[in-house]
Parts: structure tokens; sequence; C-alpha cells
């Protein structure tokens, strides 16, 4: 598309060429004017330099008649003048028409005859000057210098003829260039004013349209520029509160950073008494480790004897069991015994009484087999609970020597973490003091940003009114390139 | 848990029991009127049974099963070189056959030897016969009990081993074909 000042540069640029074109012909037509102007004053001079050749010769011819007349030399001053002007003049009438062969041809014809003339008057003025009027009579009678001008007459006669020939041809000539001159300048001028008045006409459509369009875009960009500005002025106001309260809460963090670094220092020297003090309590696990190893051999044994006594018990109470197993037959001997006794009488009687003592020893062994398979089973689940006890006990003390075992690495590891925090205590600190010099520098900055909020919010306030501005520009201009509707 | 001097004592007074009841002559021991009984359970129920009226007491024997109409009876057993026939007492006593096994067996001397088995034997009882009560219930399933067992810390209903064997006898005969009888 093309630009504003391209528009009217091409409309300026073409009304330049027309007016170009306008004069250039206008300037050929005016120089050919003057060329043919310039001959047709060099055809005035021929023609002039033609009637004075003859005329000088007119002149001469009266100063020797007035002379042989009167033989007065005062007469002779026309001639005198006439025969001196006339060679000059042939010069001048030669040079003007050297261009020409034909009025050359004529010249070198009329020289002669000049010459005889001019000679015929120096004889008969000779002649008169000696006094002899009769001879110079009779030169004049004989009709030679009458011969002579007729031819000369003629000539000029023809010379002149030609010149205004060529003056004819040359007047037409001149009017036939000034009309196209004339016709040239005028329909180029209308032309001209045609074309300007419609470039004229199509620049002021195109760039009403364009401007008017683009005064559309600037008035919905002021719009736009307009509620931009109020979010920014508001942004800015809000940005600004929360830079302050930034600027308020960077302040406490300074504060922060300073009882960070105080407490990393604390930490550190807790830190090294913990280092010393979990030394010492390594030496004393170290210590308690071994004891715990010796009670563990200990219980080792103790359960180690334990099983031994289980083994025991049951051994006895296998042994227990024949023996009430043997209570048990004889109790049934007994019994079948007294049967019999019974069954045999009195006879019987002694032998029934041995027998019931049988059975009674045999009920007590009983009784007592019981008592024993009692105690004996309060022995084995003793005895399991002791091993049961003591086998916990030995996974106690498994485990709590394991366990010493962990805490004697954990108190090297509690050691060596305690030197890395220690470390790390010095490094926070240290970077805390540099954390609050950053925050320190981040707080000047960010009351730097506050103020450049608060310029940002009065710069935001210039621009809404700087687009309230264009947007009232834009509504003039739009009133400048379009008329009014009702208009 | 008994104290070993507890048990000390214990043995001296068995011991001078015992010496006792051997220093006293046999003709000059109290003439008292006691029964011999033996004390027993039946699917978990104590019994006594009189001594006088059984033969014999064994356990753990071997009892073949044998094929018989008669649901009480559980097979033979081999005892003192003889077959016996072996019933369930518990059978007997209307309490079906116990799930334990019975491995006790008294013997009882009827027209052929019979065993009747249960699962457990308590002990040997001399008791005054005062102590044994009897029973005048009528009741046909417990027709066997006529008299019953009272001491300090016990009470039990004593079987009558002759109307056990009796009703055996009554299935033994309702058991055989008509031609036999």
């Amino acid at each position: 598309m093309w630009t504003f000042g391209r528009k009217i540069a091409a409309g300026f640029m073409l009304a330049f060429l027309l007016l170009l074109g306008i004069g250039a012909v206008a300037y050929r037509s005016i120089t050919s004017l003057t060329n043919a102007n310039q001959l047709i004053t060099h055809t005035y001079k021929v023609l002039e330099d033609v009637a004075e050749v003859l005329s000088l010769l007119k002149d001469a011819e009266s100063g020797q008649r007035g002379y042989i007349i009167t033989g007065d030399d005062t007469f002779l001053e026309p001639y005198q003048a006439g025969v001196a002007g006339v060679p000059a003049v042939i010069k001048d009438l030669r040079e003007l028409t050297s261009d020409n062969p034909h009025q050359q041809k004529r010249i070198d014809e009329a020289e002669p005859l000049i010459a005889a003339k001019v000679a015929e008057l120096k004889l008969t003025i000779d002649l008169r000057r000696k006094g002899s009027l009769d001879e110079t009579t009779k030169v004049v009678r004989g009709g030679e210098g009458k011969k002579i001008m007729d031819n000369l007459r003629r000539i000029m006669s023809q010379m002149d003829r030609e010149e205004r020939d060529l003056l004819k041809l040359r007047a037409d000539e001149v009017g036939a260039v000034a009309s196209g001159a004339k016709s040239t300048i005028v329909f180029g001028t209308v032309l001209c004013l045609l074309f300007v008045t419609a470039a004229g006409l199509l620049i002021t459509r195109s760039l009403s349209g364009q401007i008017g369009a683009a005064v559309q875009h600037v008035q919905s960009s002021s719009a736009e520029l307009q509620s931009a500005a109020n979010q920014q002025a508001s942004g800015a106001k809000e940005s600004s509160t929360a830079m302050t309260e930034i600027n308020t809460t960077i302040s406490e963090l300074l504060a922060t950073s300073r009882q960070i670094a105080e407490s990393a220092q604390r930490v550190s020297h807790v830190a090294e008494e913990t280092s010393s003090a979990v030394r010492a309590g390594d030496q004393t696990v170290q210590k308690t480790h071994d004891s715990v190893n010796g009670i563990k051999r200990q219980v080792d044994l103790i359960v180690t004897h334990m099983l031994d006594l289980g083994k025991k018990s049951q051994q006895i109470g296998g042994i227990l069991e024949i023996i009430n197993e043997l209570a048990e037959q004889t109790n049934i001997l007994a019994i079948n015994a007294t049967i019999e006794a019974s069954g045999a009488g009195d006879a019987g009687k002694r032998f029934g009484v041995v027998a019931d003592e049988i059975r009674k020893l045999a009920d007590r062994v009983g009784g007592s087999t019981k008592e024993i398979r009692l105690l004996i089973e309060e022995i084995r689940a003793a005895v399991n609970t002791t091993v049961m006890a003591t086998e916990g006990g030995s996974k106690a003390v498994d485990l709590g020597a394991r366990q010493f075992a962990e805490v004697t690495a954990a108190l090297k590891q509690i050691t060596e973490l305690l030197g890395t925090t220690t470390e790390a205590a010095r490094e926070i600190e240290l970077s805390t003091k540099q954390q609050a010099t950053a925050v320190a520098q981040v707080n000047g900055a960010v009351s730097d940003i506050a103020k450049a909020s608060k310029e940002t919010e009065v710069s935001a306030n210039q621009t809404l009114q700087t687009a309230g501005q264009l947007a009232g520009l834009s509504r003039e201009l739009t009133r400048l390139i379009q008329a009014p509707a009702n208009a | 848990m008994t104290e070993p001097l507890a048990i000390a004592s214990r043995a001296v007074e068995l011991r001078s029991v015992f010496d006792r009841e051997r220093a006293i002559p046999l003709s000059t021991r109290a003439i008292e009127q006691v029964a011999g009984l033996l004390s027993i359970r039946v699917s978990g129920d104590p019994y006594a049974i009189r001594v006088s009226e059984i033969s014999g007491l064994a356990n753990d024997r071997k009892v073949v099963a044998f094929p018989s109409s008669i649901p009480e009876l559980l097979g033979v057993a081999g005892i003192r070189g003889g077959l016996v026939s072996v019933y369930s007492l518990a059978a007997l006593l209307g309490y079906g056959r116990e799930a334990d096994q019975a491995r006790w067996l008294i013997l009882c001397e009827a027209e052929e030897p019979v065993g009747l088995a249960f699962s457990a034997f308590e002990g040997y009882l001399r008791v005054p016969v005062t102590q044994v009560y009897a029973t005048n219930q009528r009741d046909a399933a417990r027709a066997h009990v006529k008299h019953v067992l009272r001491t300090a810390d016990l009470v039990c209903a004593v079987v009558s081993i002759p109307d056990i064997l009796e009703l055996i006898k009554r299935r033994c005969d309702n058991s055989r074909p008509a031609k036999e009888r």
C-alpha cells in the first residue's frame, strides 16, 4: 500500500512531467519561432541590400547626370557615395546569401554589370570634366548605360522575388509553429488541469479513507491506552503498597536473620559440648558392651544347664511312669488277690489282709507317683519357663549387645555428625550474616522499587491524561477529515 | 509345692502306720462290717462296684471285635488263658458306647466268663456297710442300681453286677434263634 507521501509525490511528479512536456513543446516552438524570425529578418536584410544596390547605382547615375548637365563638382557627391557604397553592399549581400546558390549566381551576374555601369559613369564624368559635352552626350545617348541598368534591375528583381517567396514560406512556417505551440499549451494546460484535479480528488479520497481508518485505530488505541493506563496506575498503586509490605517483611527478615546467626553460633557451641559428652559416653558404652558380653556368656551357660535340667526331668518323668505302671499293676494284683482271698473264705482272710496292705502300699505309691508327677510337671514347667525366660534374656542380651554396637556406631556417627553440625552451624552463621547483608541490600533495592512504583503510578496517571488528550485529538482529526453526516 | 520337711514327716507317718498295722494281731482287729468297693467312672459319672460280685480286675487287654446282634458286645479278649466276652458297661447302663477307649475290665463269673469294660478306674474303697444305702426307686432304666454309696466326700451309685449279668443273659437269649432256645 502506498504511503501518503508516495501518493502525493506521485501526483506532483506526474503533474511535473506534464508541465515539463508542455514546457519542452513550448520551448521547441519558441525556438522554431525565433529561428523563423531570424530567417525572416535575414530575408528582409537581403531585400534591403538588393534595394540598396539599385538605390546607390541610381544615386551615382543621378550625380553623373547632374554633373554632366552642370559641370559642377558638387553634383558628384551622390555619384561618389553610390560608387563607394556599392562594393560593401554587394559583399554583405554575398555573405547573406551564401547558403543560396541561386542568389550567388545572380550576384555573380550582377557584379560585372555593376562594374560596367561604374565604368560608364566614370567615363562620362571624365569626358565632361574634359569639357567634351558632346562626347559625353554621345556616350549617354549610346544607351549602353541604360541597358546595363535594365539588366541590373532584372537581376535585382529576380533576387527580390526569390527572397519574397522565401519570406512567404518562412512566414507560413512561423504560423504553423505558433499554431502548434498554442495548441500544445492549451491542450497540455487543460490536460494538466484535469489530471491535477483527478489526482487531487483521488488522493483526497484515499487520504481521507486511510487517515479516517488510522484515526479510528488511534481512537481505539487511545481507549485501550486509557484502560491500560488505568490498570497500570492501579497496578502501580498495588505494587507500591505491596512494596511497602515487602519492605516491612524484609525488615523482619533481617531481624530474623540476625537471630538465626546468633542461634547458629549457640548451636555451634552446644554441638562442641555435645561432641565431648558423646566421646565420654562412647567410652562408657564400650565398657558396658564388654559387661554385656560377659552377661551373655553367663546366660548361655545358664541356658545349657537349664536344658540339661529339663532333659533330666523328662528322664525322671519316664522312670516315674514306669513306677506308676508298676504301682497300678501292683494295685490290680492286690485287688485281684483280695478278690481271691475273699473267695477262699476264712482260709483266705490272712492272705486278704496282706493283699489289702499291698494294695494300700500300691495306692500310696500311686499317690506318691502322682505327687512326684505333679512336682516333675512343675519342675518341667519351671524349667521351660526359665529356659524361655533365659532364652528371652539371651536374646535380649544379644539384642542389647547388637544395640550397644549400634549405639557405639551411632555415637561415632553422632560424633562425626556433630563435627558436620558444627561446621554447618558455622557456615549457617556466616551465610546468615551474608544473608543479612544481602537482605539489607534487598531492602534498599525494594525501597528504590517502591519509589519507582510511585513514579510509575505518577507516569501512569500522566499516560492516562495523555491518552485522554490523544482521544480528543483523534475526535478532532475525525471531524477534520469527515464531514458531518447531516452537513 | 510340697515342702521337703512335710514329705519327710509324711514318710515317717506312713512307716508308723504300716508298722502299727503289721503289729496288730489279726484276731484282735476290730470286727467291723466293711464292704469292698471299686470306684470307677462310666462316661464321666462315678459308680461303685462290689468286689464280692466280681472275679477279677484287668486292664489294657486287647479286645477283638466280634460280629453280633447284641449292640453292647464289644468282642472277645484273652484273659488268664481263656476267652472272655467283653461288654460295654456304659452301653449296658444306658449311656451308649463310650467315646474313649475302655481300657479297664472287670471280670465276672456267670455261665460263661464275662468282662465289663469301662474307661476309668479310680481306686479300691473299703467302707462300712452303713454307708451303703438301699434305694427304693422303681425306674426300669435304673434297675441295675439298687444301692447308693455315701461317704464324707463321695456319693455314687452301686452297680449291681448280678443284675447286669442278668441283663446280658436276656440279651443273649433274645439274640439267639428260636429253635436254639
